[in-house]
């Protein structure tokens, strides 16, 4: 299956397995840093509100090499696009399975990320981590929280997906 | 240093951008059981860091000659609440937080409204932190200790 970006074909997953791990363990053998991006949200958060929560310590201290990773993540994406076959850096719409069955139009589909984005902004707060701090870091370390959040944001997304495609919108 | 953030974050997002990670229908047909791309690759990066991580902690210092310090996330009834809130963000928008950042990137229009979804949220989770704090025992807040 062809990604949706420029239609490329995928990298194979042991590649890019190695590729995250490589970051991961040179984030924290040369930097001293534990890989973690949601936690991101509260450093841009800490600029403009000020609450408790985020003039806490870890995030004021971690802004500093947390922004510019964040930062190097948009730059990845953006030579990614550029380098792409054929394709070069262009604004896009395409959503793929969506825009086949579930459609909506451009402010729909707008309004739909947003929503989805409350979910994502607050649940990764409340449980302290995301994909990558608790799914990769966390469990490479083996830390009871991260296989609870883990196991418990993998099940939520399965029954998710399964409602939205398999009952919601037939596939 | 920054620049070195910076070189690390532009790798990890070129990554996820060509792997699927940070692809609409992988992450869908990973959540409909229809693909093993994303198992694969979080499968591998995990089985490649958990033993890296190890002989780091093993070694005990950074390049640098640092004593390596790993901040621990805390338990709490959150880790499994927080988590079931995500996974149901994470298969609306088709992305998890790193991914939203590759998609912006890409030129992906629509990531910018997850992205203020995310920052809404989050903003929304530190206003209520101090009410939601002992239903969901979370720890105290840590300010001005000069401690990560």
């Amino acid at each position: 299956m062809p990604l949706i970006l420029h239609h490329l074909m995928p990298i194979h997953w042991a590649i890019a397995g190695t590729g995250i791990a490589f970051v991961t363990l040179a984030l924290l053998f040369i930097a001293n840093r534990r890989l973690g991006i949601s936690t991101g949200f509260e450093d841009v958060c800490s600029f403009v509100l000020p609450l408790g929560y985020f003039t806490r310590d870890a995030v004021r201290l971690a802004r500093g090499w947390r922004l510019p990773f964040i930062g190097g993540l948009v730059l990845g994406g953006f030579v990614s696009a550029v380098l792409g076959a054929g394709g070069g850096w262009s604004p896009l719409w395409d959503l793929g399975l969506f825009d086949q069955v579930i459609g909506f139009g451009h402010a729909g589909k707008l309004a739909w990320m947003f929503v989805g984005g409350l979910f994502i902004g607050f649940g990764t707060r409340l449980a302290d981590g995301c994909t990558s701090g608790h799914g990769i870091f966390g469990l490479s370390n083996f830390e009871l929280p991260s296989f609870v959040s883990t196991l418990s944001f993998m099940a939520a997304g399965i029954v998710t997906t399964q409602f939205i495609y398999r009952v919601l919108f037939h596939l | 240093m920054a620049l070195l953030y910076l070189a690390l974050g532009t790798v990890f997002g070129f990554v996820l951008s060509r792997s699927g990670a940070a692809d609409y229908n992988y992450i869908q047909a990973m959540f409909l059981f229809t693909s093993f791309q994303l198992y694969g690759i979080i499968g591998t990066a995990v089985a490649i860091t958990a033993p890296g991580l190890w002989l780091i902690k093993r070694y005990g210092r950074t390049v640098s000659g640092r004593p390596v310090v790993v901040p621990l996330k805390p338990q709490h009834r959150g880790n499994i609440a927080g988590g079931i809130l995500f996974g149901i963000g994470w298969s609306i928008c088709g992305m998890c937080p790193g991914p939203i950042f590759v998609n912006i990137g890409e030129g992906k229009i629509y990531a910018i409204a997850a992205l203020a979804g995310a920052l809404a949220g989050a903003g929304l989770f530190g206003a209520i932190y101090t009410r939601i704090q002992s239903a969901f025992r979370l720890p105290r807040l840590v300010v001005g200790t000069g401690r990560t």
